[in-house]
């Protein structure tokens, strides 16, 4: 029984190992092959681990720039706990005039997709682009009747609109109106002000 | 219809907002027949750079609420220290007691089922206040809030004005 079981296990390991050899025998040349036209790719991705480490570093020490990091770094090949060992020791060098490293990347809030940035350029436009309030909430309409029938709808509106109603629609209702009502009330308040202070600069 | 827990608690916390909302803070459901989902504006705090303002954000609840925390993310612009660029909040309350790779939060400043969503609100208000240096989500923000404090209430304040359409 004993015997058995030991048998499979080297058997196993027979089998594994010959698995790793062939891999061994084959896989250089497969990885050699595919390394020449990785070239510049290779390039891109220690660029984009660069930036990656320099931005993990500078979230520890925002006090740290960022050519000091890169100098250091490549000292510490690239290593982000030496390179944070030796901030924390203060045993960072400042790096000589000569020094002149590689430009941020485009976006240096997401350097780490780097790569994607320009999958994502095209995308980005759009979303920083965000929808001012009267946009994403259809308050066009609103603003300009707000500030004028407001009188009697906030009066009927305040007694019934804070209640918890048991009516789950008119809970909707009421939770959209006090949403809108909050925003136009900004608005307005902001236009007033705005308003003020052009009156006082002419 | 039966409700899980969770509903019931986000049902529950829904009627205390409606019934008696903090100052500056509207927030319920995007639509009751997803309670995990809610929608919540905050006023910007006065004396701020973000004064005036009104900041809708978003948040999603876990299926085990209140054992887990909801995650909040801002849906507009907001520059500020303790919020990343993609709106997503970073404060202590938002994170549960066991996850603190930073060692500097108190226990009790974060998430426990006995907070709520108004603490949470409440406590991002506060924020919007007084960044916490100590973490910064917005590497940009967070220097700038540090070393250039007039372009940082600038912005802030440009910001804000914009999302009123203004």
């Amino acid at each position: 029984m004993a015997d058995e079981q030991v048998s499979l296990a080297s058997l196993l390991l027979i089998v594994v190992l010959g698995g790793l050899i062939i891999r061994y025998l084959f896989f250089p040349g497969a990885g050699a092959a595919a390394g020449q036209t990785r070239g510049p790719r290779d390039a891109q991705s220690a660029a984009r681990a660069r930036e990656a480490a320099v931005e993990r570093i500078q979230q520890m020490f925002p006090q740290v720039d960022r050519r000091t990091i890169l100098w250091d770094l490549q000292h510490t090949g690239g290593n982000i706990m030496a390179t944070t060992d030796r901030i924390l020791a203060g045993r960072l060098a400042t790096p000589p005039v000569t020094f002149q490293p590689p430009p941020p990347p485009p976006s240096p809030a997401s350097s780490a997709a780097a790569a994607q940035s320009a999958a994502a350029a095209s995308k980005a436009p759009s979303k920083p682009a965000e929808p001012d309030l009267i946009t994403r909430y259809n308050l066009q309409s609103k603003i300009n009747s707000s500030s004028s029938s407001s009188g009697i709808d906030e009066a009927a509106v305040g007694a019934k609109g804070k209640a918890w109603s048991s009516n789950r629609d008119e809970r909707q209702a009421a939770l959209q109106r006090r949403r809108d009502d909050m925003i136009l009330a900004a608005r307005r308040k902001m236009e007033a002000k705005l308003a003020a202070e052009k009156g006082s600069s002419s | 219809m039966s409700l899980s827990t969770a509903q019931r608690r986000l049902l529950q916390e829904y009627r205390n907002l409606t019934n008696d909302p903090p100052d500056g803070i509207t927030a319920g459901p995007v639509s009751e027949d997803d309670m995990f989902h809610w929608e919540a504006l905050i006023e910007g705090p006065e004396g701020t750079p973000f004064e005036g303002g009104i900041f809708p954000a978003e948040l999603k609840f876990p299926k085990d609420y209140p054992l887990a925390p909801p995650k909040m993310t801002f849906l507009g612009e907001i520059f500020h220290p303790n919020v990343y660029t993609n709106g997503v909040v970073c404060i202590s309350i938002l994170h549960p007691p066991g996850d603190d790779p930073n060692h500097y939060e108190e226990a009790s400043e974060r998430w426990s089922p006995i907070q709520s969503v108004e603490k949470i609100l409440i406590s991002v208000m506060s924020m919007l206040a007084e960044p916490n240096d100590e973490s910064p989500a917005n590497v940009e923000a967070a220097k700038m809030w540090r070393e250039r404090r007039p372009e940082y209430e600038q912005k802030v304040r440009d910001g804000v004005r914009r999302m009123l359409g203004l």
